[in-house]
Order: C-alpha cells, then structure tokens, then sequence
C-alpha cells in the first residue's frame, strides 16, 4: 500500500515539474517576443531618425539650398571652366 | 416488478451503452473529425499573418538612396481602453495632426483607426500609451521626391510598381512575402511569438542605378532655369557615359510642372542634329572627300518643286562647312550622293526607328519610313533632319556610338543588383555593344566635324576655355496636329565632352521657346555649357579627372595667379603623367573589415578618390571590390560600426596589402 502511495506522489511530482517547464517555457518566450518587439519598434524609430536626418542633409546640401546662400552671404559663384583648374598631385603624396 | 438482478444488469446494460456511445463520439470527434476540430480550435486562438517583405533599395551610382522602404504605423485606439482621455487625446491630437473635431468623433465610436501612414519618430511617444495600438506597415519613400522622379517612377496602391523603373525591376525589387502564425486572446488582441514563423520574408534586391544625383540635380535645374528663362513648353535633358551607355542623369520637365519621362517616350524632329549622321554615310561610303565644294547657292535653292534656305549663306561648302555653319543646302547637295537604301541604312544603324532596349517600361521607336514610303525629297529632309522622328535618348545614344569609336551600345539605367545588406553583386553591368556603326577613323572624323561646330560654327555658346567640347545644333519646325505650327521649334543640341575621348553625352532638347531666340546656338547652347562647368565644378560628378587634364593643356600651362586675382577651384587628384595617356583600369582592392583609415589608404594608393559613407569599419565599395574603376575616379566606402561581425561572418577578413600598379 505504502509502495503504491511512492509511485503516486512520484507521479505527481513529475507532473508538477512538467508543468512548471512547460510553464517557465512558456513565460520566457513571451518575454522574449516582448523583448523582441520593443527592440523592432528601437530600431524602426532609430531607422526612422536616420531616415529624416539624411533627408535633411541632402536638402542642406542640394544644390538648391547651398548655392544660393554661397552667393548671397559668402559672395560666391559657380565658377566658369576657366576658373577651374585640375593640378596634379606630386607623385610624391601616393 | 423485475428481480434485482434483471435490473442490475439493466442499469449495467444501460452503462454500458452510454459507455460505447461515448467512446464512439470521442472517436468521431477525435479520429474522424479530429482534423476538423483541430483547425477550429487554431483558427479561434492563432491567426496567420502575412509578413511584408522589405522592398529593395534604388540607390544612385554613388550609393546616395533615391528609392527607399521604411517601417510606417497604422494607428488604432480604443477608447474605452484610454486611461486619461483628455491627456492622452491631446498627445494623440498633437503627433496624428488630429483636429479637436476628429478626436471628438473618435471617441464617440468603440474603436477608431487612422490609416496615416504615420512614420516612427510620429508614434515614438504613442507606444506606451494603453489603448492605443499600433499597426505597422512597410511604406516606400523617396528621399528627395524632385530627383528624376519620372524616371524612379511610383508604386500603385496594391504596392506593385506603377511606373518608371518601379514597375520594371518590380521581381527584383519586390522581394518575397512571408507568413506567421500568431497567437490572440478571447477578445482577438494578437500576441506576437517568435516561434510560429512559418516562412520568413525574404526582402528584395537593391538596385544600383547609372543615375548620378548631382549631375541629375545640375540637369533638373538647368533645365527648370532654360524653361523658366524661355518661357518654352518643355524639354529634356539627357547625360550619359559613352563608353558604358550608362546613363547618368534624365530631366525632363513640362510646361505645367510635370515631369512626364518624355526623353523616353515623346518623338521630335531632330533637323540639323541629324545632318551629322548623313556625313557618316557620305563618310563611310567615301562619297566626299575633304576638299569637296558645293555652292551655297546664295542661301536659297530649290529643287524638287521646294525651296532650301540658309540662316547663314557661304558661297561654297565642303562637309566640314556645312557641319559647322549647319547648311541646309550643302548637306541636302551631298546627301544626293548616297542611295536611299545608303541613307536610311545609316539612320537605322544608329538605332533610330527602332528601341534603344533601356529598362523603362515605356519607350517610343520614333518613325524612321523605309525607302519604299520615300517622296521624292524625302532625301534631302531626312539629311535635314525632318521626315524622322527621334526620341532625346535615341540621339544620345547615336552621338554616344560616335564618341565610342563608332560603337553603338545599349543604354541602361542599372549599374549593379545586389542581395539585401550588400552581401553580394548578383549582376554588374557591361557595356554592350549593339552593332559597329562607322569605322574608329570615321567616328574620328566626325568628331572633328563636330569640334569644328563649337569652334568656329553654331555651336560656339558651348565652347569652354580650357576644354575643347564636340557638338551640334539643331533648331527645327515643331509639327502640332499633323502641321508645320507657324513659329513653333523645338532647340536641341548634342554635345560630346571633351571632344578627344569623350566622357559624357548630353543632349539638351528645348520645345517652344518663346522669349528670346528660338535658335538651339542661343537657346539649348548654352545651358549645356552651363550644365558641364558644373559639372566640373563638383565633387563627386562621374568624370574621370584624369583624363580630363590631358584634354586641358592650357589650363596646366596658365597659372591661375595671372587672372587678376582668380580664385581658381582646385581638384585635385591622384598623378597621371600627361605621356601615360588614359591609364589602364584598376581593380578596386577588398577593404570589407578594415579600419577606416587604413582602407582609405588603401583605396588613395591604388589611385581612388574615395566618399564616405557611414563610420566604423569598412563594409563595402561601389564598385564593388574587384570592379575595374578608372585611376582617380571616386569609390564610395560603406562603413558601419557593427560591420566587422558581419564581415566574419562571410569569411575572414583579407590582411591589409600593399599598393600593386
């Protein structure tokens, strides 16, 4: 009788610590998918920053923004062909 | 009144048979109808979703993104859920642009949705929000929308390509969609659980496109000023590299501020852009020689029951001449010389009639009529230019073929395909030859033809000081409802930079002009002029400096101190002795893993001018590590702080090497 009452607190152990896995399993799944979609949303926001801070660097450099201000505060041009000139780098500086 | 025992074994009976039919619904519900139920039960606390796949990116031959795909957010709120509505309503008000009406209205229904699309930063401050949720979705942007938008094209609402180069390289940008199973609650909330992908997304392909950002800016505004200045109906601007037929920037712009991709599918009478191509027939035929006279006629001839005019009459013309000061009379003269069939053979070899085969979905052939349709002075128009009908990239692509040794390559607007995160080129453009047009030496002297144009003929509002410029004038009768509209031309002008060895082609085609001249020497001229010293002027434009300071002998021998106070813009670039020439093509090295600075020195020591992009450890290059690239032309270094883990992870990183010439 005693025997028969081991195998059955065995049994419920087992069941009990099946569950518990199944369990801590399961919680740390989801808190690895919130986890996971908190990092998903860091990073579309981060990708959104870059986003917008490279749309603004482009239209701060466009030709559109930039010469007009060179011309208008800094007194500049666009220069002519004649005013560009290609020198050489001493072959020296490779 | 039955025994006991009788009913005994009734209620046992009974049993029994309550027994059996139990077992026997459990092996209906389980066995028969088990997949059934199975599905139902699925289908009440999962929910499959779709999982976008990340569209590729269009990127300009520089890496600059044009075309790119972003995480953006449907929005849903749930009133009752709200813990503080007037707080958060005005939070929700302020990042959707919501009017105090719109709210209102909102939090009158059980649960309102705004579709946006809003971008990340917009609902940053919305996650922590209850009752708030947030839908995201995968949205297309364009960086700067003005740059060649005809071109990039558009996504139709089903989030397929549209237009342009969208709906061409849709299977390539598209990618592949995958499927998830999620997990929902009684009240259908989902719960997202990383285990249950069925199939991952598989994201598209980037595309690096020929098109240079600068160069396409430089052609967008001086194409907005011409048509502004002129007050004309419209026009086009094509560049392209001739010893790719790469195609590096397409503007084209409309009366009405639209940009319709008309340098692809809009047809003009191209008049004395063509002339130069019945001198490669007379050329290549040997039907004239050098020193082949006919008379000017006095600026006015008729033949064939119609009269020839001259802007600017000359006694008597060789070719050369009536290239230069773009004679009606002295080409019709000598274009007698050639057959029909010679005639319309050149014309066709050049490609025009017929697709030029770019990647745009919609591209016009022009009209090219084969000689069994001629009149009898079909001849002379087509040697003028009209009785054909051409489309900007056609003309570029047949003065491309004559600053490619007589070559006629296929155009195109991809550079490279690659796999998502730049882990592989799966195609890189070659140059591909179409048909050999004229012989290296005809080409060479139709380009002199050409030089003597912008030297001493029409074209000399193109001329550049210090660099010699090749090109043609064409001012032609703009036909409106099958007619000659009266004081209606169309100004175009082609132009091969510079004219030994050229490296770009434009083609700048003006419709209409109203103010001013309607003459392409005063009108088309110089804003290509305009366009090439800007050209020169920036950083990062696809020229070849190098090559560039052989063609510019008296720039290197002036010194900029004697132009009474000059301020000269300096570019500098890696040596190249004038007596090397043009120097071979290097590969680019493999820098993927290197520091930044040692793969900078790297690059300057095999003779690369570099643009950077990014910080941290090199990623890749455009071109790509073992592409050929001109000595002195621009690679672009990719880095990323987390690029080394990456980099190992494709193989190790090569040592650093030495410089190999």
């Amino acid at each position: 009788m005693a025997k028969g009452r081991h195998w059955v607190a065995l049994w419920l152990v087992a069941f009990l610590v099946t569950t518990w896995l199944v369990y801590a399993r399961q919680t740390a799944a989801y808190r690895a998918a919130r986890e996971l979609a908190d990092l998903r949303a860091r990073r579309a926001n981060l990708d959104g920053h870059r986003a917008d801070l490279e749309r603004r660097i482009r239209a701060a450099e466009s030709r559109a923004v930039l010469v007009p201000r060179a011309q208008a505060r800094l007194g500049l041009h666009l220069p002519s062909d004649s005013e560009i000139v290609l020198v050489p780098a001493p072959s020296g500086s490779r | 009144m039955a025994r006991p025992a009788v009913r005994i074994q009734v209620v046992e009976f009974g049993v029994l048979v309550g027994l059996a039919l139990l077992v026997g619904r459990a092996a209906q519900v389980q066995i028969l109808h088990g997949r059934r139920w199975a599905e139902e039960a699925q289908a009440q606390r999962t929910e499959r979703i779709v999982l976008q796949a990340r569209r590729g990116t269009l990127s300009d031959r520089h890496g600059t993104p044009l075309a790119v795909t972003q995480e953006t957010y449907h929005v849903g709120i749930a009133p009752n859920e709200l813990r503080d509505p007037t707080a958060d309503g005005a939070l929700l008000s302020r990042r959707l642009g919501l009017t105090a009406r719109t709210w209102q209205q909102a939090l009158r229904r059980r649960y309102a949705y705004f579709a946006g699309p809003y971008s990340a930063l917009e609902v940053q401050p919305l996650r922590s929000v209850r009752g708030v949720h947030l839908e995201s979705v995968l949205n297309r942007f364009y960086p700067d929308p003005a740059v060649a938008r005809a071109t990039i094209g558009r996504l139709g609402d089903d989030g397929l390509g549209a237009s342009g180069l969208e709906r061409t390289l849709d299977s390539l940008l598209a990618g592949r969609a995958g499927a998830a199973v999620v997990l929902k609650d009684r009240a259908g909330r989902e719960y997202e659980s990383p285990a249950r992908v069925i199939a991952p997304p598989v994201p598209g392909l980037d595309v690096v496109l020929t098109l240079d950002a600068e160069l396409q800016e430089i052609a967008q505004r001086a194409l907005d000023d011409a048509l502004r200045r002129m007050d004309a109906d419209g026009g086009d601007v094509v560049m392209l590299d001739p010893g790719t037929g790469e195609v590096l920037a397409l503007a084209s712009r409309q009366r009405d501020g639209s940009a319709r991709p008309s340098a692809f599918t809009d047809t003009f009478e191209p008049g004395s852009l063509a002339k130069i191509f019945a001198a490669a027939a007379l050329l290549s035929l040997r039907r004239v020689s050098s020193t082949d006279r006919v008379s000017g006629e006095g600026g006015k001839w008729r033949v064939l029951g119609r009269t020839i005019t001259d802007d600017d009459p000359q006694p008597s013309l060789t070719l050369a001449d009536a290239i230069r000061v773009s004679s009606n009379i002295a080409i019709a003269k000598f274009a007698a010389r050639l057959t029909p069939e010679e005639q319309y053979v050149t014309l066709r070899d050049f490609g025009f009639g017929a697709f030029t085969g770019i990647e745009f979905p919609a591209e016009a052939t022009g009209r090219l009529r084969p000689p069994s349709e001629w009149t009898r002075p079909s001849a002379a128009s087509l040697a003028m230019g009209y009785e054909l009908s051409v489309t900007p990239i056609q003309v570029a692509m047949a003065y491309g073929a004559l600053a490619n040794d007589g070559l006629l390559l296929q155009p195109t607007l991809i550079r490279e395909v690659r796999s998502a995160g730049a882990a592989g080129v799966r195609y890189r453009h070659r140059p591909e030859p179409v048909r050999r047009v004229v012989s290296r030496e005809v080409a060479a002297a139709l380009r002199d033809l050409l030089r003597g144009v912008v030297e001493r003929g029409t074209g000399t509002e193109a001329a550049l000081t210090n660099f010699p410029v090749a090109a043609k004038t064409g001012t032609a009768r703009r036909v409106v409802n099958g007619r000659y509209a009266a004081g209606e031309y169309t100004a175009s002008f082609a132009a091969l930079f510079p004219a030994d060895q050229p490296q770009l082609v434009l083609v700048v085609k003006i419709d209409n002009p109203h103010k001013g001249s309607y003459f392409a020497a005063q009108t088309a001229a110089p804003v290509t002029r305009s366009m090439l010293e800007q050209a020169l002027a920036a950083r990062t434009v696809a020229l070849d400096r190098a090559r560039l300071s052989t063609a510019a002998p008296r720039a290197a021998a002036t010194p900029a101190d004697d132009d009474g106070g000059m301020v000269p813009y300096v570019v500098p670039w890696p040596y190249q002795p004038d007596s090397a020439g043009v120097g071979p093509r290097r590969a680019v090295p493999d820098v993927a893993g290197f520091g930044m600075r040692e793969a900078v020195r790297t690059l300057h020591r095999r003779g690369f001018r570099v643009a950077l992009r990014g910080w941290g450890v090199a990623e890749h290059t455009w071109p790509a590590a073992g592409d050929s690239a001109a000595a002195g032309s621009m690679v672009t270094l990719f880095a990323d702080p987390y690029a080394a883990a990456r980099v190992r992870s494709r193989g190790p990183a090569p040592p650093p090497r030495g410089p190999r010439r």
